[in-house]
């Protein structure tokens, strides 16, 4: 018998016969759920309306000679590289790049997470009401508005505030002689909530035979926690890391009604360098491709604690 | 393919053309020029918080004038834009507000400063044939109209005026046995007078002249911008060589000046000096009485009559004096003030000019112009109403005295590089107060390398 002449057998005797595959489909394969367009449109629409439209008109007018007030605030031309050549030569914009990896390295990446961690993990084997009470006002200080936050660290760290009064140096202005340290704390203090929040749900996940089983073979409390619950933390680690790192770059209020960038130029971060340049010297589209820059830096830093995240899994 | 898939699709369709249909009704929606009963709309912007000395003074007086407005128009509605915020959202919300015609005003309440700005993106309409109806025109001095004249046109009439004097407590030069009333004639005698303060009465700030970046460039009006008019060379714009003064005998002075009083301890501290509230907040701060001397505007007097409260200091003609600030030499004027004040001026697209103008000459009648000034801190910019009984007795000793100020008082550059350049000279007074041993040299430098990197090296000298 040729191959041509082969004809499958039938089912063998004995052997119940195998049932049709189900119509439709396959299922073992994701596909496109073309019924979920409409239920995704109007998120589609707000993303392209709010977020895709806008960031594209502000590269666009970073290449521009737009202004708020001036000569070519009504009708403004195309320029090219000019403003991209001013940037580039621009020592305040290079001083603002490394004042803003100073805040968010320091405010969000240590300060926030740091803190958010160990608070966390103190408050696992803390008493209910410690924890409620603890718990409660590090979420208060997260929820409060920037304003409120920005004030309240202004008469704090002024002279006759609180913390200088601490310190047993009530004349003393600490916003003054370290307004980059006072403004990062700031910040640092506000987002340390968020920071435990994630945390205390990441803790509650890690089984706890996996810490008993540790325990029972001796491993001290710090072996257990730089060896277990740690790497077993790691995605929420890089999470809130990413997360704190895009707020703290996008921070403005809290820095801008501190020190509007002050005292000089020693708090000049990049959103109130662009705030300054585009409504207060009314240069719109050099404000913008400062904006641009920082949009370019957010995107890197989200690739690249995305990548850390996926070499795990 | 199944029915499932086929109804997803027209599903898909519906969503879309709704969507569609949606956007498209939003974005052709525009507000009318006409209200629904055939009247005209007359657009009037203004600043709502930061302009009046309280919100509500501003509410009662754009009120007012609206009212009389409709009035004497009966087929025109006011539609009024205000504008809350400080002054540099005033000035951002009014540039976003006559970017588009459909939202452009047609009457407009400008700062002065910038003026040169507004008119350069031809946001407004010059009024040179509406003056000759003017009555209060030839009541202004030249330094005010000139405010906002640009290339031989002006574009906007005055609303009302700050000047600039030495506040000083006169209970306490009385107890250091200074003499009272009190006339400096020179910084030097200023200095003196302050270090008597400090050597009497230890407790008291000798002398408060705010500094720093925090207050912004609309500060330095109140500041240090007065002793840079008084100095011996006040230029900051050379209109010749069309660049901005980064070092000059002037600006050195004026540093000096800066540099003495925190050498030798005779301002607040570096905190008081340096906060946002060190120029708008005097008011509040003398009346608490533990400040002898303060380089000051006007409005300090009006704060403190009873209809503003701010704060309610019923008792301050008898505690503080004014006498005018010195020239550095007492050169000519013999003193110094610098002028900030707020414009009229009419949209360079509205489509009712003639009716715009009307609105502003009811602003501008003499009642109306008069509690503008008494409302807003101001000097009616007309002679014949900043000397009339109703504004003299607002506020009595002071409202004469800073209307005398008037016509010596110096306008500051009102193009946008002064927002630059007043950064930069903030930037330098602010590490004067940090820092009392900075050299002058050095302080400079703060402010030229500053005002260099923005505006280029080709925009800027050194004069003297």
């Amino acid at each position: 018998m040729s191959i041509s002449e082969f004809t499958p057998a039938a089912t063998p005797v004995g052997m119940a016969a195998m049932p049709d595959p189900p119509a439709g489909a396959r299922l073992d394969k994701k596909r496109f759920n073309w019924s979920s367009i409409p239920l995704l449109l109007p998120a589609l629409g707000l993303l392209a309306l709010l977020f895709v439209g806008p960031v594209i008109y502000s590269f666009y007018l970073g290449f521009t000679n737009d202004q708020l007030l001036g000569p070519t605030s009504k009708h403004f031309n195309f320029t090219g590289s000019a403003n991209l050549h001013r940037l580039v030569d621009d020592p305040v914009f290079h001083q603002s790049l490394y004042l803003t990896a100073f805040f968010v390295i320091g405010s969000a990446v240590v300060g926030a997470t740091l803190v958010g961690l160990i608070l966390a993990v103190a408050m696992q084997n803390a008493l209910g009401v410690t924890r409620v009470v603890v718990g409660g006002l590090v979420i208060v200080c997260f929820v409060l508005p920037p304003i409120v936050v920005a004030l309240a660290w202004y008469a704090a760290s002024t002279a006759h505030g609180t913390y200088t009064g601490l310190f047993g140096m009530p004349n003393a202005d600490f916003l003054q002689s370290a307004p980059l340290l006072v403004v990062s704390a700031a910040n640092a203090w506000n987002l340390t909530g968020l920071a435990m929040i994630l945390f205390a749900a990441a803790l509650r996940n890690i089984p706890t035979e996996i810490l008993e089983s540790a325990e029972m073979e001796n491993a001290s409390a710090a072996q257990r926690f730089f060896k277990i619950t740690l790497p077993l933390l790691r995605p929420t680690l890089i999470t809130t890391i990413l997360l704190m790192t895009l707020l703290a770059l996008a921070n403005f209020t809290v820095v801008y009604v501190m020190t509007a960038g002050g005292p000089g130029t020693s708090t000049m971060i990049l959103p109130v360098y662009s705030y300054l340049q585009a409504f207060q010297y009314n240069n719109l589209a050099y404000g913008a491709l400062i904006g641009d820059a920082m949009v370019i830096l957010a995107t890197i830093l989200s690739f690249v604690y995305v990548r850390l995240s996926r070499e795990r899994s | 393919m199944s029915r499932k898939y086929r109804g997803g699709r027209r599903l898909v369709a519906l969503t879309a053309i709704a969507s569609a249909m949606t956007l498209i009704a939003a974005c052709t929606a525009s507000p009318s020029s006409t209200t629904s009963n055939g009247k005209t709309v007359l657009k009037v912007a203004y600043g709502s918080q930061f302009v009046f000395l309280t919100p509500q003074l501003a509410i009662k007086w754009w009120g007012t004038v609206a009212h009389e407005f409709e009035k004497a128009h009966p087929n025109v509605t006011v539609q009024f834009v205000p504008i809350p915020g400080g002054y540099p959202d005033i000035v951002n919300k009014m540039s976003l507000l006559f970017r588009t015609p459909s939202t452009a005003p047609d009457v407009a309440e400008l700062p002065a400063g910038q003026m040169g700005e507004w008119v350069s993106s031809g946001f407004l309409l010059p009024v040179n044939k509406y003056l000759s109806t003017a009555s209060y025109w030839n009541q202004i001095p030249k330094s005010v109209q000139n405010e906002t004249l640009i290339n031989g046109k002006y574009y906007g009439v005055n609303h009302g005026e700050n000047t600039n004097a030495l506040w000083y407590n006169m209970p306490m030069f009385r107890k250091a046995g200074l003499p009272v009333p009190w006339h400096p004639k020179t910084w030097a005698d200023v200095l003196a007078a302050a270090a008597t303060i400090h050597a009497k009465l230890p407790s008291v700030t000798p002398l408060w002249l705010a500094g720093g970046s925090a207050g912004g460039t609309i500060a330095i009006q109140y500041n240090g911008g007065n002793l840079l008019a008084g100095s011996t060379n006040s230029t900051i714009y050379d209109a010749k060589t069309g660049k901005w003064v980064v070092d000059s005998p002037g600006l050195r002075e004026t540093l000096q000046f800066y540099k003495t009083l925190a050498q030798k301890h005779l301002s607040a501290s570096v905190s008081e000096l340096l906060n946002p509230n060190a120029v708008d907040g005097l008011p509040g701060l003398l009346a608490k009485d533990n400040t002898a001397i303060a380089v000051g505007a006007n409005f300090y007097a009006e704060s403190w009559v009873k209809s503003t409260c701010g704060p309610c200091w019923l008792q301050a003609p008898k505690i503080m004096g004014v006498t005018k600030l010195p020239t550095i030499n007492g050169q000519g004027a013999g003193y110094a003030s610098v002028l900030g004040g707020w414009e009229l001026s009419i949209g360079a697209q509205s489509a009712h000019p003639q009716l715009a103008w009307d609105f502003i000459q009811t602003a501008q009648q003499q009642t109306n112009m008069i509690d503008a000034s008494n409302w807003g801190g101001w000097v009616p910019p007309s002679n014949v109403a900043n000397s009339a009984a109703a504004f003299v007795n607002y506020a009595p000793p002071y409202q004469k005295f800073f209307a005398a100020l008037l016509p010596a008082s110096q306008e500051e550059p009102n193009t946008s590089p002064f927002t630059v350049w007043g950064t930069g000279f903030n930037n330098a007074t602010g590490a004067i107060i940090q820092n009392p041993n900075i050299s002058i040299d050095a302080a400079v430098n703060v402010m030229k390398n500053y005002v260099t990197t923005q505006l280029g090296a080709d925009k800027v000298e050194t004069i003297g």
